[in-house]
């Protein structure tokens, strides 16, 4: 009896809740558990990898391991992780509200995920898996026998709906349910970046969702999108993807930038450098981010002089990540820093790492180079490290940081440090041979290589096998800290700033008992050296 | 052939243009990328909380510093893309009267055709000192024709030439690697490249157009240089397509359930028109060979040899 008392309650707890903490929870565990799939697949792909001949896998499971790796890590697991997670969890929290504008629309938004993920992650048991790359090109995608396609269109389908649902729901929430006092200006740096990614989210995905349908169409209707012979290009479907898929890899940058932008200033206790240089430049990475689409496509039948203005938009992107470099460094400068775990994550890693994938953009977006480096393992190497040296860094960060506010327990530091260095280190050697590997010819998405790249290949393949025994110990680290850790207490790192550390840890349902008003910006950190502190709060 | 870990060595006057571009963004990128960790390592040694009380001054930020650090990033890849156009036209405009090969990539092998018709597989021998255009296209799904010691590198599109031109000055020995993902054999989707001096060139063409004139007479010959090889095996092993041991005279099961018995006829029409009947289990990828008739006589003939 008592267990199926227990067993409803948490059916209505969970399944039916219309919260945002329980819903981002839930998302956040959801985009883990696929992130374990999306590596088990990278793992299945490194170990392939490990000798240059036929081996471990035949060739067209290999094809399918890294269509299912791409397509997991980045819809389904980077995408839910930064907007489902940390934006349903932290924005109405750092807003000064007591939920999302439609919670039921947020709800649902979760159980689309779910879905878009299980009609993906299914097609394994019906034998039945998508094998043409994370990127799916015509005419290869629309010749592809079996359902394996057909899944990945309609998994992908149900998880833009439910990204633009979501992405409607953060707008509305952040234009209209402010707290007294939170003007743009207070506004906290996360919640910047998750607003921009929100409008390309809801820019972008139609495009995506035209391009996918294409496909569909062309492989089940009889429609000619992509048949040259009766009239189709395949490149249509090339720019109508890039045209989403370029915007997405700031969907899956920015609130991780905005991460950052929360963690240095509460460990060095001192103000953002540079707030509106910082919040300007997700705006304007949002915008620009639309205009750059075809730097994919320099060698895919452009003429090549087209791709110039392409070139010029790729290197001027690029400049509003170097302003936030810049600003994130100056935050450091004569700080009070301490070296947690989140700001080992943030600082050394996402500063570290991300610069280096930022400065290989540059060689991909200059149409000469890119004729050498593109289709390559240089390109792979760029965007892991954006990735995963960028992205994946601020997510472990940001889930250090905020772990002790979701689960009201601390988490074990010194363990904590440990799986960082192993974690930064297997980075580095899973990623960093990968430039070199492409720059000495070798090219990406390959089953069988020349012997010559053996060596790198292995020191890749060695850091892979780092990275898992690192994701193994932080899943302890977490678990053991959720059920033994100490009490954490309503504002652990002592004087955060953001509305979330002035409630108790984890937060009530309702989450202020009153709507706090709201007086100053997040960020009065430090000790006023010629002004008086006070005159500062004021303004 | 180079080295494996870096760029390998470019010939073509073409390729020592783009690796100079190569390397002025790699100085560039190096300077920036010491800069950015070099501060970073900095602060994090020097700048350390070191009692549990002391907070960091309240400084909020700095125009002119602002304004610094996005002027000088501007800048520099400006110049970067601003030094990068002559070259982009000189990729752009191939020089009058190159010699025109053209190149059909196909699920897993590629073609080159010479102007004088001659055809090849997987071979691709060219003249030095010539002026050589590649008009390239595909037959099927999406594939990129890249020679990495040349740094070019073009897709190959279906319904749609692409084309890049080079120029080179010595012998030697080179391979084309498929650049786009393209199935099963996409790693394998290599061809070797001979640059020979004019000479060697003229007879070795010559003995391809004697050969062109009598071929058909060898079907042993005629598969392994049309690629079929990466699809069929002739030892009844599994691969993407049907094996060919025992394959004549066999009874055949297809796709609609129905069987055939694999006669000259039937054998016939599959290698030219592969859509007509699909055997069951295997799914219609196979691009049409185009060949003569005494070419299809002499790959029967071969076929029946495998019993
Ligand atoms: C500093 C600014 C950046 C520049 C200039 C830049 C430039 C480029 C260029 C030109 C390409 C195409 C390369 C090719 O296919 O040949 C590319 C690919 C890619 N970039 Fe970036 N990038 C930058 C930042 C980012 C960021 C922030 C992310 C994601 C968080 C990212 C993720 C990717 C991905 C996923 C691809 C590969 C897509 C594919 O072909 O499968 N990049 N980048
Ligand atoms: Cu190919």
């Amino acid at each position: 009896m008592n267990t199926s008392m227990s067993r409803r309650s948490v059916i209505r707890e969970w399944v039916f809740t219309v919260d945002h903490k329980k819903i981002g929870i839930m998302y956040g565990v959801t985009a883990l558990f696929f992130f374990l799939l999306g590596g088990l697949a990278a793992l299945i792909i490194r170990t392939k990898l490990l000798t240059p001949g036929p081996d471990v896998v035949s060739a067209d499971t290999f094809n399918q391991t890294f269509t299912l790796h791409g397509t997991i890590m980045i819809f389904l697991f980077m995408i839910p992780m930064l907007t489902g997670f940390f934006g349903n969890y932290l924005i109405p929290l750092m807003i000064g509200a007591r939920d999302m504008a439609f919670p039921r629309m947020n709800a649902l938004s979760y159980w689309l995920f779910l879905l878009g993920g299980l009609i993906l992650i299914i097609s394994p048991i019906f034998g039945a898996i998508p094998d043409a790359g994370w990127t799916a090109y015509p005419p290869y995608s629309v010749r592809s026998p079996g359902a394996g396609i057909d899944l990945w269109i309609s998994s992908l389908h149900i998880l833009g709906i439910s990204s633009i649902l979501g992405a409607i729901n953060f707008i509305v929430t952040i234009c209209t349910m402010r707290a007294p006092g939170m003007t743009w200006n207070r506004l906290p740096l996360f919640v910047w970046s998750s607003l921009v990614t929100s409008f390309i989210q809801l820019f972008g995905i139609p495009a995506l969702a035209g391009a996918i349908t294409t496909l569909l169409a062309d492989r089940h209707w009889g429609t000619v999108f992509s048949v040259p012979s009766a009239g189709g290009d395949p490149m249509l479907y090339e720019h109508l993807f890039w045209f989403y898929s370029h915007p997405a890899v700031y969907v899956m940058i920015l609130p991780a930038m905005g991460i950052v932008s929360e963690i240095i200033p509460v460990f060095a206790r001192k103000p953002i450098f540079g707030y509106r240089a910082v919040a300007y430049a997700s705006v304007a990475i949002g915008f620009l981010g639309f205009f750059v689409w075809a730097h994919h496509m320099f060698v895919a039948g452009m003429k090549v002089d087209a791709g110039t203005p392409f070139e010029i938009s790729s290197m001027v992107i690029a400049v509003p990540s170097a302003i936030k470099i810049f600003n994130w460094l100056a935050t450091m400068w004569r700080g009070a820093n301490v070296y947690t775990t989140p700001m080992l994550f943030v600082t050394i890693g996402f500063l570290g790492l991300f610069t280096i994938g930022g400065l290989s953009g540059v060689y991909a977006a200059a149409v000469p180079v890119d004729m050498h480096v593109h289709d390559t393992y240089f390109v792979v190497a760029h965007f892991h490290y954006v990735l995963f040296g960028g992205s994946m860094m601020g997510v472990l960060g940001g889930i250090y940081y905020w772990f002790p506010k979701v689960f009201g327990k601390k988490y074990n530091e010194t363990l904590g440090k440990w799986i960082f260095w192993l974690y930064f280190i297997g980075t580095n050697l899973t990623f960093m041979p990968m430039h070199f590997l492409g720059l000495a010819g070798m090219p990406r998405r390959v089953y069988t290589y020349d012997p010559h790249y053996t060596l790198f290949n292995q020191i890749a393949t060695l850091g892979a096998y780092m990275l898992a025994v690192a994701v193994l110990m932080m899943i302890y680290n977490f678990v053991h800290s959720a059920l033994r850790g100490e009490e954490a207490g309503a504002n652990p790192w002592g004087d955060a700033q953001t509305l979330e550390w002035t409630i108790s840890s984890p937060p009530p349902a309702h989450n202020f008992d009153t709507i706090p008003v709201v007086t100053a910006s997040p960020y009065e950190f430090g000790v006023s050296e010629w002004v008086k502190k006070e005159q500062h709060s004021i303004q | 052939m180079g080295s494996s870990f870096w760029l390998p060595q470019p010939i073509t006057d073409l390729a020592k243009s783009v690796d100079s571009l190569f390397y002025i963004i790699t100085w560039v990128a190096v300077v920036i990328f010491l800069l950015v960790e070099i501060l970073l390592v900095t602060f994090v040694i020097r700048y350390r909380r070191k009692h549990p009380k002391q907070e960091g001054p309240a400084i909020h930020g700095n125009h002119r510093l602002e304004i610094i650090w996005t002027a000088i990033p501007a800048l520099i890849l400006v110049v970067i893309a601003v030094i990068s156009f002559p070259l982009v036209n000189k990729i752009q405009t191939p020089p009058k009267d190159s010699m025109e090969i053209q190149v059909t990539g196909r699920m897993w092998s590629w073609e080159f055709r010479y102007p004088n018709g001659v055809t090849t597989y997987n071979e691709l021998r060219l003249p030095v000192g010539k002026d050589l255009l590649f008009r390239i296209t595909s037959s099927d799904v999406i594939h990129s024709f890249w020679l990495p010691e040349w740094r070019i590198k073009q897709d190959a599109v279906p319904g749609r030439e692409t084309q890049i031109w080079a120029r080179i000055d010595k012998p030697g020995t080179y391979e084309v690697k498929c650049a786009e993902y393209c199935g099963t054999n996409h790693s394998q989707m290599l061809a070797k490249v001979i640059t020979m001096n004019d000479s060697e060139f003229d007879a070795w063409m010559n003995e391809q157009k004697k050969k062109a004139e009598s071929q058909g007479v060898n079907g042993q010959q005629l598969v392994q240089t049309l690629g079929c090889l990466s699809c069929h095996s002739t030892d009844g092993s599994q691969s993407v397509g049907p094996t060919w041991k025992g394959l004549f005279g066999s009874k055949v099961t297809l796709q609609d359930g129905s069987t055939v018995t694999a006669d000259e006829a039937y054998l016939k029409e599959s290698i030219v028109q592969p859509g007509a009947k699909v055997v069951q289990g295997y799914s219609n990828i196979m691009t049409p060979a185009q060949l003569n008739d005494q070419q299809v006589k002499a790959i029967l003939d071969y076929l029946k040899s495998l019993n």
